[in-house]
């Protein structure tokens, strides 16, 4: 039960039928594949005016599954997000705060997100980025989402060269465009794909910048743990990719 | 188990995957169990509507694949339809030929296109399986020439002695899943984009296990993610079975 998952989601979707997860039946789900701690955020704060409440509603319910680390959403956009993120950063088990720039509309080159970098930074705490939740190409018709440009994400991790960024849903070739020149990144793999595709991923990326993620419920699970378990790795280099990099990237 | 893959493009030059790697991608499949694979051809070599000598490269190609690893890789014909009844027809019967036991259709034109009555008449007259991309047209809006997954079971309706492949389960989604219900000669694969949760099991639950075949679109996919989304589908193993061999061998009568 080595595996540190990047990614995870509790509460219902609308627009597929997925498991609507809860913290006991995610962690049950989980442990059947094999991992053993996630990072998990709240769907009901994706459409929700605020998230606010969603964050309030995960923090609790999550208390009782220490293999589970709540990742808050937060929207810099809204004039609450200061007091959002000190009301979320109380909670001691928030080391990361997820943003989903395409659902919330977030400008990565705004002032809003300027200064929660800065927030974060003074805090401790780490910035995970969505650039796509599910692909665009499969988006609810009356819903006009794109994911994060990545020229806007070029810029953004151009202008924090210092701080480790997680950054879920890239493509594999995004990882090609974007790993070597962002050696701060962090890849989380659960959109990556391509023919054996961690070995794959180890040509224009670092092993330290792989983190395993199942994106789970959107994806199937058994995919991300087979995409991991197929690459033909060094067990340290597994160990890294499996949870070591998740690890480090958590801590102060 | 012997798994069949009947979607995967060996030879991908844009990419690096060319008849030197050949060896290594089928060894990526058997690592995986899969024993035979369908080679459908670099089909976006040229773009999307390759002339007719572009279309002799690429079958030429796949030829070579079946001939330098028989009983490996079965190759399919890539046509592009909008070149007329004479073109299609020469490129078919040479493909024949060549030993190529179906027919690839990508996004030169819709499924819905009048052209597309001599490629199903040359497929009806060799027993030819035809395979067609397709996806949902919703968000990507390209139906002039982008097949609609209704586009596909309309083709299949249309020609009912013809079998159809239609290509990426999960780019049809539920839709297309619903849309192919009671269209007898049509079977779906497995391919397409990540691997979204929930999707192959609907598939047989609305369709039944047997209309429904494993494909990767390797290299684009990873084999063992690819397997993953029949393995965790929540199937039984008579399910799977059929999805992962059973149905291919029958369709394409590959024993």
């Amino acid at each position: 039960m080595t595996l540190f998952d990047a990614s995870t989601w509790i509460g219902p979707w609308p627009f597929a039928f997925l498991e609507a997860h809860t913290p006991r039946s995610l962690v049950s789900h989980l442990r059947r594949h094999g991992i053993g701690r996630a990072l998990v955020s709240p769907l009901d704060g994706v459409f929700a005016p605020e998230p606010g409440p969603a964050n309030r509603a995960l923090l609790r319910a999550t208390r009782s599954f220490p293999g589970l680390l709540p990742v808050p959403l937060i929207n810099p956009t809204l004039a609450n997000w200061p007091d959002e993120l000190a009301a979320c950063a109380a909670d001691n088990r928030v080391r990361v705060v997820r943003v989903l720039p395409s659902y919330h509309r977030v400008p990565l080159g705004g002032a809003g997100m300027r200064r929660l970098v800065e927030e974060l930074q003074t805090r401790g705490l780490r910035l995970a980025l969505q650039v796509r939740l599910i692909d665009e190409r499969h988006e609810y018709h009356g819903l006009s989402l794109k994911p994060v440009a990545l020229a806007a994400l070029t810029r953004f991790l151009s202008s924090y060269p210092n701080t480790p960024i997680l950054v879920g849903g890239l493509l594999r070739s995004d990882v090609t465009k974007l790993a070597p020149s962002h050696p701060r990144m962090l890849v989380d793999l659960a959109y990556a794909e391509w023919l054996d595709t961690v070995r794959t991923l180890l040509v224009p990326a670092r092993p330290e910048q792989l983190v395993f993620a199942s994106h789970s419920p959107f994806l199937v699970t058994a995919a991300a743990t087979a995409k991991l378990n197929a690459a033909k790795l060094p067990s340290s280099r597994r160990e890294r990719i499996a949870h070591r990099n998740l690890d480090r990237f958590l801590l102060p | 188990m012997s798994i069949l893959d009947v979607h995967t493009h060996p030879l991908f030059r844009a990419e690096g995957c060319v008849r030197e790697t050949v060896g290594a991608f089928l060894n990526h499949a058997r690592a995986q169990g899969i024993t035979r694979v369908v080679a459908l051809g670099d089909v976006l070599a040229y773009g999307r509507s390759p002339t007719a000598a572009q279309l002799r490269e690429i079958n030429d190609d796949t030829a070579w694949l079946v001939a330098t690893y028989p009983g490996q890789i079965m190759g399919f014909c890539y046509l592009n339809p909008t070149l007329g009844e004479r073109a299609v027809r020469a490129e078919v019967d040479r493909g024949v030929a060549l030993g190529l036991r179906g027919i690839k259709l990508e996004i030169a034109n819709n499924a819905r296109d009048a052209c597309m009555r001599p490629v199903m008449q040359a497929a009806e007259e060799h027993g030819l399986v035809v395979l067609q991309h397709a996806w949902s047209m919703t968000k990507i809006r390209q139906r002039r020439f982008h097949t609609d997954p209704e586009d596909a079971v309309l083709l299949a309706r249309r020609y009912p002695n013809v079998r159809v492949i239609m290509a990426h389960l999960t780019g049809c989604g539920v839709r297309g899943v619903l849309a192919a219900r009671g269209c007898d000669n049509l079977w779906v694969d497995t391919s397409g984009a990540a691997p979204e949760a929930g999707l192959v099991g609907y598939a047989v639950e609305h369709l039944g296990a047997r209309r429904v075949l494993y494909g990767s679109d390797a290299p684009i996919r990873d084999y063992a993610v690819a397997l993953a989304r029949i393995t965790d589908a929540g199937l039984t193993t008579s399910e799977q079975g059929r999805i992962l061999g059973q149905n291919a061998k029958e369709l394409l009568n590959w024993s």
